[in-house]
């Protein structure tokens, strides 16, 4: 399947922090989710791959062009960041008004069924608005001028967990197109659990890895076990570990390999929440 | 880019009253003291602050990277702001040639007939250059430094332009051309023109000021 975003050793410094040679392509239908601490970098990818900050190094391609070099795949681009960019006296009317003087695809009645779907008031000042509503205004914005690709930055943070699966819903509903796919960076690991194809984690500004959620899900484990078992087992087996007060809790890639040579241990599921917490606050296998 | 105009328009409607307000306290103070002129020129240039105040809308809500992926260039955002500017000093201007030229007349600082219209038209049109030569100035130092300090340095604003026009009349008066009343009315009258030269400039400077910028 082609690539609509190919993203190359990008590369960003800043005193004190240094996004480093981060490389991951999202190819057409898929959701990738984008996960790592605060100040992994998820922004800073972000940004880098928005043109939005000057990149150090690396490339960053749309459907194989540089945005740079045709500023009119903008178009295809639907963007939601965190927060709402509009100015708090603005109305949706006012919004859909704006955004339809920029872009040639903008869909009015596309908007306006948003704008009910969401129970979104037409006339209402955003200062009036919650912060979920905002949310929920950025995401009918982003969407109507029909793009093909989304990036959303923590963009459903804001919503509770009713609205937040009626929005992945919503999301799920995008990417029935093949040629559609989004970018999504969420601390809300559940959400992307839910529906992400791919998850990057980065980590201190480092890409730690690029994969599948079913790998992830139906390959990697978390083993709880004793100092004994811990002591047993193969580096090579071991992503990482961490010291609970009474246990191990040992990433591995191989859940099944884990169950059948470690009896004496539980070898649960790795959740993306588990995979996240174990490369971050563990200890890592060389 | 006529959505980046649209957005700054709706973002300042609020601030209309209030500025009217001020206006309208002005023509009270000023036309008695400065002449219905010098308030022409102080509508005009209050107006084209607001472009500031914009700036300082689109930092409060972080739209300048929503502007950036829009299918705009940099460069179109930085003409947007130029044409919001001439749209704030043309309001500016028409409002102060109308309540300035009422109170002109009614105050007896002008007889109503074709010369008192004639030179409310002139200074209309200087009124109209000075706020977009300070406004032009304005723009890429709020780029530089940011809207709240940009505020502090608008007096470099008026200063720049002041001082070149100090120069071009020093230059004349060394080299002896003596400066007539037509002549000056023929400045006057180009002055918009030379305003807008200066303008072109200036948004060369915002624009590459605004090309390093990270958002």
């Amino acid at each position: 399947m082609d690539a609509i975003l190919e993203v190359k050793d990008l590369t960003k410094h800043y005193d004190g922090f240094t996004l480093d040679h981060v490389s991951f392509t999202v190819p057409g239908g898929c959701i990738m989710g984008l996960i790592g601490e605060n100040g992994a970098g998820k922004s800073t990818t972000i940004k880098a791959v928005l043109d939005l900050i000057h990149r150090d190094e690396g490339s960053v391609t749309f459907w194989g062009q540089e945005l740079a070099a045709a500023p009119d795949r903008k178009e295809d681009i639907g963007v939601v960041f965190d927060g709402i960019n509009f100015y708090e006296t603005l109305t949706p009317v006012q919004v859909g008004n704006i955004l339809r003087a920029a872009y040639r695809r903008w869909d009015d009645r596309l908007y306006k069924s948003y704008l009910e779907r969401f129970s979104l008031p037409a006339h209402k000042e955003i200062r009036g608005m919650s912060k979920g509503m905002k949310a929920k205004l950025c995401i009918a914005a982003a969407l109507s001028h029909r793009p093909k690709f989304l990036i959303l930055d923590e963009a459903t943070s804001g919503l509770d967990p009713v609205m937040r699966d009626d929005m992945l819903d919503v999301f799920l509903e995008f990417v029935q197109d093949e040629e559609h796919s989004i970018l999504m960076s969420s601390h809300i690991t559940t959400d992307l659990e839910k529906v992400a194809d791919y998850i990057t984690l980065l980590h201190q500004g480092r890409m730690l890895f690029c994969k599948t959620k079913d790998e992830l899900r139906y390959h990697y484990g978390v083993v709880r076990c004793g100092a004994a078992t811990f002591g047993q087992m193969d580096s090579a087996d071991v992503l990482a570990w961490r010291k609970e007060a009474y246990q191990w809790d040992v990433l591995v890639p191989d859940k099944e390999k884990a169950r059948r040579l470690y009896k004496n241990a539980v070898v649960d599921d790795a959740t993306i929440d588990d995979i996240l917490l174990l490369y971050v606050k563990g200890e890592r296998s060389k | 880019m006529k959505s980046l105009v649209l957005k700054d328009l709706y973002n300042i409607g609020h601030n209309a009253k209030s500025m009217l307000f001020i206006l309208v306290v002005l023509a009270v103070g000023l036309v008695p003291t400065s002449g219905a002129g010098g308030y022409m020129i102080m509508c005009a240039v209050l107006c084209s602050m607001m472009t500031v105040t914009t700036f300082t809308f689109d930092d409060m809500a972080g739209w300048t990277p929503y502007a950036l992926v829009m299918p705009v260039t940099r460069r179109e955002i930085v003409l947007a702001k130029y044409l919001v500017l001439a749209v704030f000093c043309t309001v500016g201007d028409l409002f102060g040639l109308a309540a300035g030229g009422v109170c002109g007349f009614v105050m007896g600082e002008y007889t109503v007939g074709p010369q008192a219209f004639a030179e409310l038209a002139v200074l209309a049109l200087a009124g109209w250059a000075v706020a977009f030569a300070m406004g032009s100035v304005a723009i890429p130092l709020v780029y530089r430094f940011g809207a709240e300090r940009a505020r502090v340095l608008l007096l470099v604003a008026f200063l720049i332009p002041a001082a070149l026009c100090a120069a071009v009349y020093g230059l004349l008066w060394a080299a002896g051309v003596p400066v007539s009343e037509g002549m000056l009315t023929v400045l006057l009258c180009a002055s918009p023109l030379l305003a807008l030269v200066w303008g072109a400039a200036m948004y060369r400077v915002a624009c590459g000021i605004f090309a390093r910028a990270e958002c």
